[in-house]
């Protein structure tokens, strides 16, 4: 006859547990009405087989994926529910009872164990010192060493990549499509995306490129000391960039005279220099200086007045170098 | 001697009382061992309260995960190259789209049955995730973390930020406009990060936003090494689980030394096979007839391209929530810039609440000084300080799941925008407070309360000619018996000894001493 | 220049500001009440002054379009073959000047110049100048006439005149001040809608939302939903012209082909989704399918769980 108790409790006091017979109820069915318990698990099952069956024709046929799905979910679930049933009301639920094996060893085992490590790595440490230190030396400076490939082939260091834009002194302006942008393009109210001439189709000119072009009446402006000059014609030109989180501000309120970031809702009141007026931005959009060329498209008189987009560490407040 | 010609009945005899599971039994016992701890594996008891079961929903989608996710990376193309679309989808006829992208549309529209794994994998990942967070919470709430079981809780928490970095991972593959911006939302998250940050980006990307190897490098991930360290923990996890055995709750005839419910084979295997198949048909109902990230809509991804309306996936959505109530602090000064309008509540707050979660034990077991083994659980309302705790904090990430939906909110009930956000900056602190003060008051409630979630038997009241009143328990009614009020069974050990090798007996007699032997 | 940097501390401070958060949103939601009205106008047929109108490509310029029809100095159609504007008879404005009277001068006053007979500014803007394609506009979305004109923005609501008294008002407005632009009648065959696609992804999606469910932006402001099937192709193709409330106007930065795209791809795709996935939850995206997923899903799975197992 089998233990009721682990070897390993001679603490434990031994606890009779009845034993069940192949009669007993704890091994009998569950349900009230066996017989018929099985009937309806059997409908079921059946049910669930004619739903694979729909599935494997729905998708011979190439029906609707829902008609496949609908069918193979269907199907599965039935056929789940018949199995779960079936163990659920026709197998032995008990309660059964097993004991617990104490996990904890014997104090003596764990004593044994302690010593072992103990005493054998006295043999390393009292012996050869030297050795193993200088293999954990050399182990450890490997550890450090190898993070080197892990993580600088990667990639480049960011250098000033992020500290400045494609756009420079005499940028032109041009939309998705690579049209110009002249003095009549915009009403007042007006918006749209534009890009420095030959960068519109370049992930990295939609990237950090990125401009919103917006009109308004000139008399609304609001211009700070040294940028009289950079919104001719009421066309005021910033960064698309959000000083946030860096998704595209593309949402203009023309009588709010508000840029709306779509992902957190910065607010940025384009009259005075995008500065935030609500939500979590901290910085307000760098404003791209703005003339009409010669042939009187818009570009840029320069670059950027500073860093476009989120912050990073390395960020100051220093111009943009592209004038 | 002469040789006769083996009869059935002479076969069946030299199979051995129990015929050819016997032989096959035999066989692998030879080689493997297996006969005695399979007996014990046969006899496992698993105790069998229905909440023990939602770690099983973890664990059945995971496996709908990698079914769908084997079918769908046959056809998927982890590149950003472009290409012009010339499939099915009319409104993106002659577009450049990523290769990415295409491959994508190509499995909705191009791949027989596509559309239908493609959800399958999408619904299968959101309750993978919700499932583990209600698997948590339950463990949490009845103090399964406990003693010997704090390492399984660090397993769990770590498989959860796994799960949580794999669905996003995983929705970002695609390249679509929508989950192209939560890129770039996490590229910036990760270029906050002080002294490293744009380095790292740097690094991860393989240069500047949006580079050309991120999807390579995600579905790299995705595909080979979240699930590989997943299968690991699970293996762990689970392994734990069979070494330490499940816990249990209070009851009849369970005590801290026992375990009590229903056999491995064959109830449990039964149920638990039956409830694979049924979380795999529910994924499979979700998928058929609930679109999901229909990406068609959306576009490929273009930097310059924005929708509103772009909440990430559900188990993000608590960051995005504290991403747009934080107030707009930056710090700039001596040449460098911390953005904590990002840093704190995108990469410390989450860290903070997962930490939380890691050393919650080790604090338990200081707070309490409980430092004995537990294999009995706690009713939350035994504990109401950690209930009360455990309310709070999901209350606290409810309540910025539902301000990652600010504008939907605004939309919905046609309130201002920004007067939902500042309403949602004052609940966020209000709201965990309320709920853990209002919960540890109800467990204190019930503590007081006798027979309380039991159900009663109903009472009728008499009323005498004198005019007093007085109740009699009613009798009960047919059908009225629930386990509640039946007593409960007094738990067995299950045993039916093995047959004497000396005599097969034909007949199915019951033994003096109790066990039984099996005809053939 | 250096940003403020507060410590942790304000997390207190939000809480007590928390109490003037009703009035903060409020003190900054003044909504401009300026109109954005054109202030020139096409003076005679032959004269090219016409102030915020690109002569680059077909963007609504009569004058640079395919077909102009002039007629006693007034503006008949213009356009080209995607876009055909139609100004209204210059007989209608008899019966728009009733209409006008009747119902918009209380708001507009009696010239239509914003302007009450006291002086003093009207509630509602100058419509002087404004171009038929405006009045069109906001009279057939039943926008006009305004019910609240406390609301920030003015909601469709079932129109009170009909399409042809609409066209009288706009007949009427345009007799005070000829402008642009006129009527459009977009030609819908031959659009190109991966065009119209790519288009709304770029200036539509960011305040209407990718499949066009609209929703909430800045102080109380909405982008409406285009999906409502009652919106017709003239009047998305008068709204990109118009720019009205506080959408921008779509001038010379969308040709006309490309508008009658964009027309075309929010009449046919954003107005009847094919939703091939199933039930499509409303367009709003994850938010929507968290709530199955935790719902439906964990919830329906965990009501099986209770099923199998026991309670105690």
């Amino acid at each position: 006859m089998s233990e009721d108790v682990s070897e390993h409790e001679p603490s434990r006091t031994k606890v009779p547990m009845p034993i069940a017979t192949l009669s007993d109820p704890h091994l009998g069915d569950a349900a009230k009405n066996p017989a018929r318990t099985e009937s309806l698990i059997a409908l079921i099952l059946l049910v669930g087989i004619v739903m694979i069956a729909g599935f494997g024709a729905a998708y011979w046929q190439n029906w609707n994926p829902w008609i496949i799905g609908g069918t193979m979910g269907a199907g599965l679930f039935l056929l789940g529910f018949g199995l779960t049933a079936w163990g659920k009301y026709l197998m032995p639920q008990g309660p059964f009872v097993e004991e617990r094996h104490v996990l904890a060893s014997s104090p003596e085992e764990r004593d044994s164990m302690a010593a072992a490590l103990v005493e054998r790595s006295a043999v390393v440490v009292k012996r050869r010192k030297l050795l193993g230190g200088l293999f954990a030396l050399g182990s450890g400076i490997f550890g450090i060493v190898a993070i080197f490939p892990l993580l600088r082939s990667l990639g480049p260091v960011p250098g000033t990549s992020l500290d400045r834009t494609q756009w420079r002194k005499g940028s032109v302006l041009v939309d998705s499509n690579g049209r110009t942008v002249n003095a009549g393009t915009l009403v007042v109210g007006g918006i749209m995306t534009v890009f420095p001439k030959g960068l519109q189709n370049t992930p990295e000119g939609q990237a950090i490129d990125q401009t919103v072009l917006v009109r308004v009446q000139s008399t609304d402006l609001v211009t700070a000391k040294g940028r009289e000059t950079w919104a001719p014609k009421g066309y005021v030109a910033y960064s698309k960039v959000c000083t946030h989180l860096g998704c595209p501000v593309g949402l203009y309120e023309q009588q709010l005279e508000l840029l709306v970031c779509p992902c957190h809702q910065s607010m940025f009141n384009v009259r005075n220099g995008a500065i935030p007026q609500f939500g979590p931005a901290p910085r307000p959009l760098p404003q791209l200086p703005l003339h009409f060329d010669d042939e009187g498209n818009l570009a840029a008189q320069a670059g950027f007045d500073q860093a476009v987009g989120p912050g990073f560490f390395e960020r100051t407040t220093t111009k943009e170098n592209g004038t | 001697m002469s040789e006769t010609l083996p009869t059935a009945k002479s076969k069946r005899q030299a199979l051995g009382p129990y015929g050819r599971v016997g032989k096959v039994v035999g066989e692998l016992d030879d080689r493997l061992g297996v006969a005695k701890g399979g007996r014990v594996f046969l006899d496992k008891i698993f105790p069998d309260h229905w909440s023990f079961m939602l770690g099983e929903i973890a664990l059945y989608s995971f496996v709908v995960l990698i079914a769908t996710g084997v079918f769908l990376a046959l056809y998927f193309v982890p590149s950003t190259n472009q290409i012009i679309y010339h499939g099915t989808y009319v409104p993106l006829r002659g577009q450049p789209v990523s290769e990415a992208y295409g491959s994508t549309v190509n499995i909705s529209f191009g791949v027989r049955g596509g559309l239908l794994v493609r959800q399958m994998h999408h619904w299968a990942a959101d309750i993978f995730v919700g499932s583990i967070v209600v698997h948590m919470a339950r463990v949490f709430f009845t103090g399964a973390f406990r003693k010997p079981r704090e390492l399984n809780w660090t397993i769990g928490t770590l498989m959860l930020i796994l799960a949580v970095l794999e669905g996003f991972i995983g929705y970002s593959l695609p390249d679509d406009l929508i989950s192209g911006t939560g890129l770039r939302i996490g590229y910036s998250i990760a270029e906050s990060i002080p002294f490293v940050g744009s380095y790292l980006v740097s690094f991860l990307w393989g240069g500047t936003f949006p580079g050309n190897v991120i999807i390579k490098r995600f579905y790299l991930i995705h595909v080979f090494i979240i699930p590989l360290v997943l299968f690991g923990l699970l293996a762990a996890h689970l392994g734990l689980l069979v070494r330490q055995k499940h816990t249990q709750f209070k009851g009849e005839g369970r005590t801290e030394t026992n375990v009590v419910g229903s056999p491995m084979f064959p109830t449990f295997m039964a149920k638990t096979t039956g409830f694979l198949f049924m979380v795999a048909g529910v994924t499979a109902l979700l998928g058929a007839f609930a679109q999901i990230n229909p990406i068609w809509q959306f576009g490929s991804y273009n930097p310059s391209k924005i929708s509103y309306a772009v909440q990430p996936d559900w188990y993000m959505g608590w960051l995005d929530g504290a991403l747009r109530i934080m107030p707009s602090w930056e710090f700039a000064g001596w040449g460098h810039t911390v953005p904590l309008e990002v840093f704190l509540p995108a990469v410390i707050f989450p860290g903070l609440i997962f930490n939380i979660a890691f050393i919650w034990p080790a604090f338990e077991r200081r707070w309490t000084g409980d430092n004995e083994l537990h294999n009995l659980l706690d009713r939350p309302r035994d504990r109401p300080k950690r209930t009360a705790a455990g309310a709070a904090m999901l209350a606290l990430l409810f309540t910025l799941f539902a301000a990652s939906s600010t504008d939907v909110l605004a939309n919905y009930f046609h309130v201002s925008l920004n007067e939902v956000l500042w309403a949602f900056r004052i609940l966020t602190i209000v709201v965990p407070v309320i709920v853990g003060f209002v919960t540890y008051g109800i467990c204190r409630e019930m503590q007081g309360v006798q027979g309380i979630g039991k159900r009663k038997r109903a009472v009728v009241v008499h009323r005498s000619a004198q005019g007093e009143y007085s109740t009699v328990t009613a009798a009960p009614r047919p059908g009225d018996a629930r386990e509640e009020l039946d007593p409960e069974p007094v738990p067995v050990r299950i045993d039916i000894a093995p047959l004497s090798a000396a005599s097969p007996s034909a007949s199915g007699e019951s033994s003096p001493t109790g066990s039984r032997q099996v005809s053939r | 220049m250096r940003s403020q940097f507060l410590l942790p501390g304000g997390l207190l401070a939000i809480a007590a500001l928390g109490a003037l958060a009703l009035i903060f949103p409020g003190a900054a939601a003044q909504a401009s009440s300026t109109s954005k009205t054109l202030s020139a106008s096409v003076k005679a047929c032959g004269s090219v002054n016409l102030k915020g109108v690109t002569t680059t490509y077909n963007s609504g310029n009569p004058f640079a379009s395919t077909n102009l029809k002039c007629s006693d100095g007034m503006v008949i159609h213009y356009g080209n073959n995607s876009i055909t504007y139609v100004n209204p008879p210059a007989s209608y404005a008899a019966t728009g000047k009733l209409l006008f009277d009747q119902t918009c001068s209380s708001c507009h006053g009696s010239e239509a110049n914003g302007v009450a007979p006291n002086g003093q500014a009207t509630i509602g803007p100058n419509l002087q100048g404004v171009g038929a394609a405006t009045i069109d506009f906001w009279i057939t979305t039943g926008r006009m006439p305004a019910t609240d004109v406390a609301a920030i923005e003015a909601e469709r609501k079932t129109p009170r005149l009909n399409d042809k008294q609409a066209l009288q008002v706009a007949a009427y407005i345009n007799s005070l001040d000829p402008s642009v632009p006129a009527v459009p009648l977009p030609n819908l065959r031959g659009a190109d809608l991966a065009d119209g696609a790519s288009l709304f992804a770029l200036n539509c999606a960011a305040c209407h939302t990718i499949t066009g469910a609209g929703d909430a932006l800045a102080f109380g402001t909405n982008a409406p939903s285009l999906e409502n099937r009652q919106v017709t192709p003239q009047q998305v193709a008068e709204a990109i012209r118009i720019g009205p409330a506080n959408m921008p106007r779509f001038s010379g930065n969308l040709s006309d082909t490309q508008v009658r795209d964009l027309v075309a791809y929010v009449t046919e795709k954003i107005q009847h989704p094919s939703n091939p996935g199933g039930a499509g939850l409303g367009g709003v995206g994850p938010v929507a399918e968290g709530f199955v997923a935790l719902l439906l899903g964990v919830g329906g799975l965990a009501l099986i769980c209770f099923w199998i197992g026991e309670r105690s």
